[in-house]
C-alpha cells in the first residue's frame, strides 16, 4: 500500500471540502447567523488537508490504492463534514453529528433531528449541500478540479462511481468528470429555476433542488415536502427525482445527438417500467384514502419516485398506507436507481442482470448443452462482470441481515429495525414505523447509529472499497 | 488530438501509454477483454470492445472526428481494412502496421486506394537499426539524422578509458576539435544528465555522442576501441526480423548464418535468401552453437520470440568473445539487467515502432511551425533526440546561442547550416533553413520555439 500517495490524495480532497464549506458560510453571513461553526470547520478541514497534501509521493497508483483512498476519504469526509454541526450546538453528541454528516454525503437523508425548523439556515443549507456534493462524488469533483493527480485516477473513479461497469464518456478521466459535473450543475440549476417560477421561495428552492439532485432527501421542514402542501411542487420534484436517477451517460448521448442509442438502453426501459407499474399498483391500493384518481396517482408516483431514486422525500406519511403499498416501497428500496446516476441501492442494471442470469440458469438446466450469454444493451456482458454482480448482491444481502441483527439490540420492532437498515444501506432515507417519513433516527443508541452510518457508506461506495479497508493485507506497506 | 488505436497488443499498448501521457485523447479498440481491462486500468484511455475493422466499432469510437487512426492488430489484412474503413468514415490520417513480407514490397501501389497514409513495418525498421549497429560495432545504439550525415551513438565507459575520471573541459585539444559532441550521459541511480564542461564521466556511465560519422570513428580510434564493420554475422531465430536483416546484410556483402528451430520456416528462408546459410536447430543449444563455431563470427544477433532466451544467448555470445552482440527484447525492464551484465545493444521493435509513430503525431500537431524530420527516444525513453528545420516562424533567429535562455534539460547538439555540419558553440546562431538537432529531457517539444525559456526573456525586458 502506497500510504503517502493515499494521504496526498486525501489531503487534496479535504482541501476541496474546505473550499466547498465557503458556500454555507456565505449563507450564514447573508442571514446574519453565527459564522463561527463554519470558520472553525474550514480551519480544521483545510489545515489537515493542506498538511496531508504536502506529503511528497510518487504516482504509483494501483487498484488497491484507489479503493483504499476512496474508503478512507469517505470516512474522513464524514468526520469533517460533521464539524459544523458539532460546533453549532444543536446536536447532542458527536456521533449524532457524524450520523447526520454521513447521511448527507451518502445522499441518504436519514436524520436524527427531532425538529428541523429551529436550526440556523446556514446549517440547513450545509445539510443539503452535502447531498449535492456526495451525489456525484467528492472524488469525482476533486479529479475534475485537480488534474495533477496523475493518469491513473481511473481507479478512484471506478471505486466511487456506482454501477457494475464504469463507462467513461470521453478518453480523459478528468474531462469525463467535468462533463458529468456540467450536466449535473445545469440540471440542478434548471430545477431551482422551475421551482422558483412555481412559487417556492429562493432559499427553499435551492435547498430542495440540492437534495433532489443528489437524490438525498434532507428536508428543511419536519414533514418534508408535505409541509408545502402544493401539488405543483410535488410534480416538479417527482419529475426531477426521476431525472437524477437515470444514468448520466444517457444525457451525454442525447447531447451528442445520439438520441436513439440513448433511449434504447435496457436499464432505462426497465427503470421506467418499474416506476410506472409500481405507481399504478400503489395508486389502486391507496385509492380509498384519497378519493380521487389524480390525488392517489400523484402521491403514489411521488413516493415511488422518491424511494426508487433513493431520495427519501415524502409528500404524505406513507407509513400509514396499506401493507401492500408499504411492502412494495420497501422492495423498491432494494432496487434503487440506474447505474451511473446519483441514486443508490442495488441499481436497476444489476437487478436486470440478475434476472437474466436466472433465466439463463433455467435454460441451462433444460438444455444442458446450450451455450448462452447474458446481454445488456445488445452487448455481451463479460462473465467477470456478471460474477461481481452476483457477489455484490450476496454481500449486500448479508450486510443487510447482519446489520439488522446488530441494530436489533436496541429492542425496537422488526419493521423499524429492518427498514432502518434497508433504507440506510440503500441511501434512501425514511423507512417504516418509528423511522417512517415523519419519524427520525434519534431513538437509536450510539452503537446503532455508528452501524447505520457504516451501512450508508457501504451502500454509497458499493461495498467493496470499504471491505478493502478491513482486509489485513491492504494495510501492508509497499 | 483524437487518436484511435486499433489492437491493444505490445505496440498498441506502448503507443497508448506514450500518447496518453502527451495529453491526447486516446480510444483503444480490441476484441480481447483482458487486453482492454489492462489498458483501462493502467492508462487514462477510453476502451471499446469490438472488431476494429468493422464500421460499427469505428463509429462508436467516433472515427469521423479522429485525427489519427493507428491499426496495429496482429493481422495485416485487418489493419488494411481498418484503415480503409476509418478513412471512409472521415479519419484524417491513417497508419497501418503491415508485417507480411509479400505485402511489404507491393503495398506502395495499394496504399492510396486502401486509404493508408503511412505503413509501418516494425520488423523491417528493427532490421535496419540492427544493420546500422553492425556497420558501427563500437556503438551500443545508433540513430541517424540528416539522411545519415549525422549520427547519434551511445557507448559505455570502461576501466582505463582516457575519458573517465576527468572533467570534459580537461580533455585534450585534439578531442575537442573532432566534429562531435557529448550530448547526454546515463548513470546508475540518477536522472539522465545533459553534460557541460565540468561533467566528469565515470566508469560504467553510458555516454551519448552526436556528430559526423568521421568524427565518431576518429573518437573510437583515440579510445582504442575502433572495430571494423562486421564481416560475418550469426543470427539466432528465423523470424521476420531475421529475414529483413539477412537480406540487408546480404546486400552489404556480409556472410550470414541463421539458426531456426522450425524446419518449414527454414525452407522458406533458404528459398528466399539463397546466399544465406540456414541451419535447422535450437539456437539456444550451446553445443550446436559451438559446433557451428559461433566464436569465429564477428557479430551475433539473437532474435527469437522469447526475450529471455535472447538475452541469455546474447550473454553467452559475449562470453565467447564475439565483438558485437545485439539482442532483441520488447520488455523494457530487461534492458537495465542486460546492460548491467555487459550486453549493451538491446533493440526493442516495440519502442522503435512507437518512436516512428510518435514522430508522425508530433509532426501533425505542429502544422504551422518548424518541420520535425526525426525523433528518437534514447536512454530507455528518458530523453528524446529530435531534428527540426528552422523557418520563418522560428523566433530569435540570428541571436548567438550564448545570449539565449533555453529551458532546462535542452541541448542544441548540431546545426546544419547550408549543408555544413556545425557543432555549435556560444557564438553560433539559428538561421531560417538550418537543420537543428536537439536533445531534450522534456517530452513536450513540438517546435523549435518550445525550447526557449521565454518567461525569463520577458522579465529581462
Amino acid at each position: 500500500m502506497n500510504f503517502r500517495l493515499v494521504f496526498r490524495v486525501t489531503g487534496k480532497t479535504l482541501m476541496v471540502l474546505a473550499v466547498s464549506m465557503l458556500l454555507p458560510l456565505l449563507v450564514c453571513l447573508l442571514y446574519q447567523e453565527d459564522p463561527l461553526p463554519f470558520l472553525l470547520a474550514i480551519a480544521i478541514t483545510g489545515g489537515v488537508g493542506f498538511l496531508l497534501s504536502l506529503i511528497r509521493s510518487n504516482d504509483h497508483f494501483f487498484p488497491r490504492e484507489g479503493f483504499f483512498a476512496v474508503a478512507l476519504i469517505w470516512l474522513l469526509v464524514g468526520v469533517c463534514g460533521a464539524l459544523p454541526f458539532y460546533f453549532c450546538g444543536f446536536f447532542e453528541s458527536y456521533i449524532d453529528c457524524f450520523f447526520e454528516s454521513v447521511s448527507g454525503f451518502t445522499t441518504t437523508g436519514s436524520s436524527i433531528l427531532t425538529a428541523v425548523e429551529p436550526l440556523p439556515r446556514g446549517i440547513l443549507f450545509w445539510r443539503s449541500f452535502m447531498h449535492w456534493l456526495g451525489g456525484m462524488g467528492v472524488l469525482v469533483l476533486t479529479i475534475a478540479l485537480m488534474p495533477g493527480l496523475g493518469a491513473r485516477t481511473v481507479h478512484l473513479m471506478k471505486a466511487e462511481s456506482p454501477g457494475p461497469v464504469v463507462s467513461k464518456l470521453v478518453p480523459k478521466s478528468s474531462q469525463s468528470s467535468k462533463i458529468l459535473y456540467g450536466i449535473y450543475c445545469v440540471m440542478t440549476l434548471a430545477q431551482i429555476l422551475i421551482l422558483r417560477i412555481a412559487g417556492m421561495p429562493w432559499y427553499d428552492s435551492i435547498v430542495n433542488s440540492f437534495a433532489t439532485a443528489g437524490t438525498g432527501g434532507f428536508s428543511i421542514m419536519n414533514t418534508s415536502i408535505a409541509a408545502y402542501n402544493n401539488p405543483a411542487f410535488e410534480i416538479i420534484i417527482t419529475v426531477f427525482m426521476l431525472f437524477f436517477s437515470v444514468n448520466f451517460s444517457v444525457y451525454f448521448l442525447i447531447l451528442c445527438g445520439k438520441v436513439r442509442q440513448a433511449l434504447s438502453s435496457d436499464e432505462l426501459r426497465f427503470f421506467l417500467i418499474v416506476v410506472a407499474a409500481s405507481s399504478v399498483l400503489i395508486a389502486v391500493n391507496i385509492y380509498s384514502m384519497f378519493g380521487t384518481v389524480g390525488d392517489s396517482l400523484r402521491h403514489a408516483a411521488f413516493q415511488v419516485a422518491s424511494v426508487i431514486s433513493t431520495t427519501g422525500f415524502a409528500s404524505t406519511d406513507f407509513n400509514l398506507w396499506p401493507e401492500f403499498s408499504r411492502t412494495l416501497l420497501v422492495l423498491l428500496m432494494f432496487i434503487g436507481a440506474c447505474a451511473g446516476s446519483t441514486g443508490g441501492a442495488i441499481k436497476c442494471s444489476r437487478v436486470l442482470l440478475l434476472i437474466r442470469a436466472i433465466r439463463r440458469e433455467i435454460r441451462q438446466v433444460i438444455h444442458p448443452r446450450v451455450v448462452n450469454v447474458v446481454k445488456l444493451d445488445g452487448h455481451v456482458v463479460d462473465e467477470k462482470a456478471l460474477r461481481s454482480t452476483m457477489i455484490f448482491f450476496a454481500a449486500y444481502m448479508f450486510i443487510t441481515l447482519g446489520a439488522t441483527l446488530l441494530v436489533s439490540v436496541d429492542n425496537f420492532s422488526f419493521g423499524t429495525t429492518f427498514t432502518a437498515v434497508v433504507t440506510c444501506i440503500g441511501n434512501v432515507g425514511p423507512g417504516l414505523e418509528l423511522v417512517g417519513p415523519m419519524g427520525n433516527f434519534s431513538a437509536f443508541s450510539g452503537f446503532s447509529k455508528l452501524v447505520l452510518s457504516l451501512c450508508m457508506i457501504l451502500g454509497r461506495l458499493e461495498i467493496v472499497p470499504i471491505l478493502v479497508l478491513f482486509s489485513g493485507t491492504a494495510w501492508k506497506r509497499s | 488530438m483524437n487518436i484511435i488505436i486499433v489492437g491493444d497488443g505490445k505496440v498498441g499498448f506502448a503507443l497508448a501509454e506514450h500518447l496518453s501521457k502527451e495529453a491526447h485523447n486516446i480510444t483503444v479498440i480490441d476484441t480481447n477483454d483482458d487486453a482492454l481491462r489492462r489498458a483501462s486500468e493502467s492508462l487514462d484511455v477510453l476502451c471499446i470492445k469490438g472488431n476494429g475493422a468493422s464500421l460499427s466499432a469505428l463509429r462508436e469510437a467516433d472515427a469521423a472526428s479522429a485525427d489519427v487512426v493507428i491499426a496495429a492488430t496482429s493481422r495485416d489484412e485487418i489493419n488494411m481494412v481498418c484503415c480503409l474503413a476509418a478513412k471512409r468514415l472521415g479519419a484524417k490520417y491513417t497508419i497501418a502496421r503491415v508485417r507480411n513480407v509479400e505485402y511489404a514490397s507491393e503495398l506502395s501501389l495499394l496504399k492510396e486506394s486502401l486509404g493508408i497514409d503511412l505503413v509501418i513495418n516494425p520488423e523491417n525498421a528493427t532490421a535496419v537499426e540492427i544493420s546500422r549497429l553492425l556497420r558501427f560495432p563500437a556503438a551500443a545504439n545508433l540513430d541517424t539524422f540528416c539522411r545519415g550525415r549525422v549520427e547519434l551513438i551511445s557507448f559505455r565507459v570502461r576501466e582505463g578509458d582516457f575519458v573517465a575520471d576527468q572533467p570534459l573541459s580537461a580533455l585534450s585539444h585534439q578531442l575537442q576539435e573532432l566534429p562531435m559532441l557529448l550530448c547526454a550521459a546515463e548513470r546508475e541511480g540518477t536522472d539522465l544528465i545533459i553534460p557541460d564542461g565540468s561533467f566528469v564521466p565515470q566508469v560504467g556511465d553510458r555516454l551519448y555522442l552526436i556528430g559526423q560519422p568521421t568524427g565518431l570513428t576518429a573518437f573510437f580510434r583515440l579510445l582504442g576501441r575502433h572495430t571494423p564493420k562486421s564481416r560475418n554475422a550469426f543470427l539466432v531465430g528465423g523470424g521476420r526480423i531475421s529475414y529483413y536483416l539477412a537480406s540487408i546484410l546480404d546486400r552489404l556483402g556480409v556472410r550470414v548464418k541463421i539458426i531456426e528451430r522450425d524446419e518449414a520456416r527454414c525452407r522458406v528462408l533458404s528459398e528466399a535468401l539463397p546466399r544465406v546459410t540456414v541451419l535447422c536447430g535450437d539456437g539456444t543449444d550451446q553445443d550446436l552453437l559451438e559446433e557451428e563455431d559461433v566464436a569465429a563470427s564477428d557479430a551475433f544477433v539473437s532474435l527469437t520470440d522469447r526475450d529471455e532466451d535472447n538475452l541469455i544467448v546474447g550473454l553467452y555470445a559475449i562470453q565467447q568473445g564475439i565483438p558485437k552482440v545485439v539482442a532483441k527484447s520488447n520488455r523494457q525492464n530487461y534492458g537495465g539487467i542486460a546492460h548491467a551484465a555487459g550486453l549493451d545493444s538491446v533493440v526493442s521493435p516495440k519502442m522503435i515502432t512507437a518512436g516512428q509513430i510518435l514522430q508522425v503525431v508530433r509532426g501533425m500537431q505542429n502544422s504551422k511551425g518548424s518541420v520535425m524530420n526525426a525523433l528518437y527516444k534514447i536512454a530507455d525513453g528518458h530523453a528524446e533526440a529530435m531534428e527540426f528545420v528552422a523557418n520563418d516562424t522560428t523566433r530569435h533567429r540570428g541571436v548567438p546561442l550564448k545570449d539565449l535562455r533555453l529551458k532546462k534539460g535542452i541541448l542544441v547538439a548540431v546545426l546544419v547550416h547550408q549543408g555544413q555540419i556545425i557543432i555549435p558553440d556560444g557564438s553560433s546562431s539559428l538561421q531560417a533553413g538550418d537543420t537543428v538537432i536537439l536533445v531534450s529531457r522534456d517530452h513536450k517539444i513540438l517546435d523549435i520555439n518550445d525550447i526557449f525559456d521565454e518567461s525569463f526573456m520577458d522579465l529581462g525586458g
